[in-house]
């Protein structure tokens, strides 16, 4: 007696014509996460809340600085003592006369280290800033 | 006799295009920045050297001094006053300026300690300028009918004309240790 394998009659293939696709989602998935960002933030601060804020419309005028919590100032991708922040700034400013710049600073810094940097902005001609902050609700 | 070759379609094919097409879409999509940068701007006055500082005498009647000692605590023109009450206090006067010549408009002077806390100073400065802008809108308004960020460039410039935001960062004392 013999016995007739039980087997069906459609084709057994996994169907490989997607499969280009689904790589490139998954490529695509991994350029997305990869962060594109040009500098990266040293400090942590948190950002005050304001109402009467008004948009940037150009941001290759911006220019950043960062102000930590733990009063540490950032420049460009470096922290920065507060002596250096006029040259810095200077440099800025003759390559982008324009220049605006940008304060993120914390919200629990004291007002001391502002009014240094703001006084380090003055000397090195920088005037137009702009004080980072959130839209208040 | 020469036998002409039948050249095969020389064809490229198209069915992917719009595969491709929506790749780079995404792509696009993906990696533009939307966050635009808010805050609120202001332009610092130029450094004198000490020496070479001039005082200027203003009327008082046009100043409008406002103070944040280090606790948080604000001082308009000697009295103590809470932090959002100072957009009411100043409309009024900012107000009462509108028709008068430029060099008699409203200076409002912001004064902080070394010690104050940034945010503070930060809701002291929005307060002042939302009293500036409502002004603004308050004129644009009757005038033109419109609010101030409505209105055209011409009518802008002769809004900012009658209502011309100035706030003077006083002079930071010298370090005391």
């Amino acid at each position: 007696m013999t016995f007739e394998k039980r087997r069906a009659k459609t084709k057994q293939e996994i169907p490989t014509t997607s499969m280009p696709d689904i790589v490139f989602m998954l490529l695509m998935f991994f350029m997305c996460v990869t962060t594109m960002r040009e500098v990266d933030v040293l400090v942590q601060f948190k950002l005050p809340e304001a109402k009467a804020i008004e948009k940037i419309e150009n941001k290759r005028l911006v220019s950043y600085i960062w102000v930590g919590k733990d009063r540490k100032i950032q420049i460009n991708d470096s922290l920065v003592d507060l002596g250096k922040v006029e040259e810095l700034m200077y440099l800025k400013r003759k390559a982008l006369p324009e220049v605006i710049v940008s304060l993120r600073s914390d919200q629990s810094v004291d007002m001391g280290l502002i009014t240094d940097i703001q006084q380090a902005l003055r000397k090195a001609y920088c005037l137009r800033i702009n004080y980072s902050a959130m839209i208040k609700v | 006799m020469i036998k002409k070759r039948k050249i095969p379609d020389a064809e490229i094919p198209t069915a992917s295009q719009a595969d491709l097409a929506f790749l780079l879409l995404l792509f696009f999509l993906v990696s533009t920045v939307i966050d635009v940068d808010t805050g609120l701007g202001l332009t610092l006055p130029e450094y004198v050297p000490p020496d070479e500082q001039i005082e200027v005498k203003v009327d008082t009647s046009r100043m409008a001094a406002v103070l944040v000692n280090e606790n948080g605590e604000v001082l308009i023109d000697g009295n103590i006053v809470p932090v959002f009450k100072i957009k009411d206090l100043l409309k009024p006067r900012i107000e009462s300026k509108i028709s008068l010549p430029l060099n008699k408009k409203m200076i409002v002077s912001l004064k902080t300690d070394r010690k104050t806390v940034y945010n503070i100073y930060i809701a002291a400065l929005d307060q002042i300028k939302q009293a500036f802008f409502e002004v603004r809108d308050e004129y644009s308004n009757g005038k033109f009918g419109k609010k101030f960020n409505d209105l055209n460039q011409e009518q802008q410039e002769d809004v900012k004309d009658a209502v011309p935001i100035i706030i003077s960062l006083a002079e930071p004392e010298s370090i005391k240790k």
